[in-house]
């Protein structure tokens, strides 16, 4: 069984759990309307989503998760 | 020996409410035997009522062992063979049936209501045997003068329908509840040896897959960001805020060339909209309604709200409060009832204007309840002092009730355009002109006039500043009870009876927590794995379609017998399904409750490591407590804390005002419980060491 790289659930998709598969997707969605509102690169994106209080926690995790891989 | 008429009553208080309206003098003779209580009145003859204490009977297991599953059999069985802290009613069964032996006419006068009519049966048909010849007393209020009519003129047989809807519920409850949570249970217990209680129910579950639904979407919220711009504007010396028509603005470098286009230009009024409308007085209260009102007013949770009006009830002060219509009938006498509520002085000029109307007629809501009205006040004065907040929502139910025979309220919006160099702002104001039915309901109103000057068009205005505001996107906000009562309604699910209580099972079973309804780890992996293994457990679907179904029983266009088989037809499959997976599904599980007992044990962040998370441990060694790091058994860190041995300690989940640690409660027999910062070096330690010292 293939464990999502976060919360060690059982992966559904791209090395996620079935929630944080729906929190990457989340962020991929709605990079687009960050980058129209502030022309923002793709990592200044996730800083500012990481930052963010009203970010959700598993989308959160799968931001940080990414700025580390990008790392 | 003289016969006599047999009266079986809900509950005690309303025993002795009904002897006392029936008795010629007004003054029934109380009785006790084996301190079960039962009143003696005298009219054309002698009456005695008697009480159950809720249900004194219960669904139990048929035949076979009580710790497997799957489970068919079962029977109606006495809740002190069933329950073991019902001993206590096994006495009461005995009192009703000696005084069952000498009784030649039996009368059920239990509320007017599924679960009323089948305690008033089952006591009738297991300690009596006088179902077929047993009548039915319905009212809607503990009035003497109701309760006489209900004596005189009862109904000549038991609420049949009723009570089939009612035991097919209880027992299509007890198939789901049992079978559902042993499967549960056993899973667990086979996959890690140890025993724990999970549960989950034909209404539980769908219910907690709402939460976790919300949860889920709160979890994977991304915000996005927008912008707002107000102008300050000057009128007449007093400041206003004036917004942009775009609202919202997408894009940060539009919004700030619109602030700098428009900054210390001057303006003026260019156009004025004002309309008038008329606000409708509120409907009568329905349970649900009453909860919501209740919560929103005095922060009471819907199960409170149902246990106050309860006790209001039995008073004789409101009417049947487990209702589900909005309808006032003029059978229950508006002006018998205003005039009893003009007794009280608060109440007396609001009546008194209500009364000089030429005709009295309430403003209904859509919603029916075939069995009784909307929640009403009887106009009894209290005889007794009540309690804070049984006195709120006492004056919240009166004021409701006149407010409904009120004028409607008619208000008026101004909305002036204001153009600041070339850019639209509205300014916007809310006044009442005349408050009609406001004036009954005035404490609980939330006004929200916004008064404006009065101002022209063409007015010029002085632009103080334009501001842009920052703003993101929200995520959904969480249910609370409130609203997760009034979702369970719309969804169909439950009664309005049972919803309260559904809602405090799933914070007693600690699925959920907090006065937002947060759900935890525990309630989203026993809702994800019920999802995956028995999805229709967790449907509202299935609920609903039981739910009509029970409805159409109670209308006598169902058998309960096929409603019955068809739940057990559905169940069949689940189990079978449950009891396959069930190394997985147990595997799962004590892995959730292992991470569930962790997390109440997790005091906080570790201010050393800022990486490990601060536990309570007991050392195997020397069985103390202690507080340490995660991050300890990967030799990371290896910070720890004392903490006191005795009492219980459990974490707060809140940081230190002073010095921003995590802090613990400690609970101690006979003392005050204490908030303690794991920090020794905290501030706040020293100061109070100063002042010991001193």
């Amino acid at each position: 069984m293939l464990k999502c790289k976060i919360c060690s659930k059982e992966a559904v998709d791209k090395g996620y759990c079935r929630l944080h598969e729906k929190a990457h997707r989340n962020l991929m969605d709605k990079f687009e309307m960050w980058k129209e509102a502030l022309d923002l690169s793709w990592k200044d994106y996730l800083n500012e989503i990481v930052k963010n209080p009203l970010t959700g926690t598993k989308a959160k995790e799968v931001a940080e998760t990414l700025l580390s891989e990008n790392q | 020996m003289e016969k006599y008429t047999l009266i079986v009553a809900e509950k005690p208080v309303s025993a002795e409410r009904i002897a006392k309206a029936l008795d010629k003098k007004n003054k029934p003779k109380k009785h006790k035997e084996r301190s079960v209580p039962y009143f003696v009145a005298e009219r054309d003859r002698k009456i005695i009522v008697v009480s159950a204490l809720g249900h004194l009977y219960t669904v139990t297991q048929g035949k076979g062992r009580k710790t497997c599953y799957p489970v068919f059999d079962f029977k109606w069985s006495p809740r002190y063979l069933v329950e073991k802290g019902s001993q206590y009613t096994k006495i009461w069964i005995e009192t009703i049936s000696k005084l069952a032996l000498n009784a030649d006419v039996f009368i059920d006068a239990c509320d007017y209501d599924i679960e009323g009519s089948l305690i008033g049966y089952s006591i009738l048909n297991y300690a009596c045997d006088k179902t077929d010849v047993a009548k039915r007393m319905k009212y809607s209020t503990l009035t003497k003068a109701e309760l006489e009519q209900a004596y005189l003129h009862p109904s000549p047989t038991l609420d049949f329908n009723l009570i089939n809807a009612g035991k097919t519920r209880h027992e299509i409850d007890w198939l789901y509840g049992i079978n559902l949570s042993r499967a549960l249970t056993y899973a667990i217990k086979r996959a890690s040896g140890r025993y724990a209680t999970l549960s989950t129910g034909r209404v539980q579950g769908p219910t907690l897959r709402f939460l976790v639904l919300r949860e889920n979407s709160i979890a994977c919220f991304i915000p996005t960001p927008y912008w707002t711009i107000k102008a300050l504007v000057e009128l007449l010396g007093e400041f206003y805020e004036a917004e942009y028509e775009k609202k919202p603005i997408e894009n940060k470098t539009e919004a700030d060339k619109i602030v700098e286009v428009c900054k210390g230009k001057t303006s003026k009024v260019t156009k004025i909209e004002e309309k008038t409308y008329r606000q409708h007085p509120p409907v009568p209260f329905d349970l649900g309604n009453l909860q919501s009102e209740a919560y929103h007013l005095f922060g009471f949770n819907p199960r409170r709200t149902t246990n106050l009006a309860e006790r209001l009830y039995l008073d004789a002060l409101i009417s049947y409060p487990r209702t589900s219509s909005q309808k006032l009938p003029p059978t229950i006498n508006y002006k018998s009832i205003l005039d009893g509520l003009s007794r009280n002085l608060t109440y007396q000029k609001l009546v008194s204007e209500l009364l000089r109307s030429e005709k009295l007629k309430p403003k209904e809501g859509e919603k029916e309840d075939p069995a009784h009205p909307a929640i009403y006040p009887t106009g009894n004065m209290p005889e007794r002092k009540l309690t804070t907040s049984e006195q709120k929502l006492w004056d919240l139910i009166v004021r409701c009730f006149m407010a409904v025979f009120g004028e409607p309220a008619t208000k008026q919006i101004i909305k002036a355009e204001i153009d600041v160099n070339g850019y639209r702002f509205f300014l916007s104001g809310r006044k009442i002109l005349r408050e009609g039915w406001i004036r009954f309901y005035k404490p609980y109103f939330r006004s929200d006039e916004v008064l404006l000057p009065d101002i022209k068009e063409g007015e010029k205005v002085r632009v103080e500043k334009v501001i842009r505001e920052d703003k993101f996107t929200k995520p959904p906000p969480r249910y609370n009870p409130s609203s997760l009562l009034k979702k369970m309604e719309k969804e169909g699910i439950g009664t309005k009876a049972t919803r309260a209580d559904i809602i405090q099972t799933l914070y007693d079973r600690k699925y959920v927590t907090e006065e937002n309804i947060k759900v935890t780890e525990l309630g989203q992996d026993v809702t994800e794995i019920l999802q995956k293994h028995a999805p229709t457990i967790v449907s509202v679907k299935l609920t609903q379609e039981l739910e009509e179904k029970m409805q159409r029983i109670q209308k006598n266009e169902e058998k309960r017998e096929n409603v019955l088989a068809e739940a057990i037809n559905c169940l069949k499959p689940v189990l079978e399904e449950l009891e396959s997976q069930e190394k997985i599904i147990g595997q799962a599980l004590s892995e959730a409750l292992r991470q569930s007992k962790l997390q109440e044990r997790i005091i906080g962040d570790c201010p050393t490591c800022e990486t490990g998370k601060l536990v309570i441990i007991r050392s195997r060694k020397t069985g103390k407590r202690f507080v340490g790091c995660t991050n300890y058994f990967h030799s990371r860190c290896k910070t720890s804390f004392p903490l006191p041995q005795h009492g219980i300690v459990k974490p707060t989940g809140r940081i230190c005002p002073v010095c921003g640690w995590p802090t613990v409660i400690v609970f101690k027999r006979g003392k005050r419980p204490w908030r303690l910062c794991l920090n020794s070096a905290c501030p706040k330690k020293e100061e109070r060491k100063k002042i010991v010292e001193m």
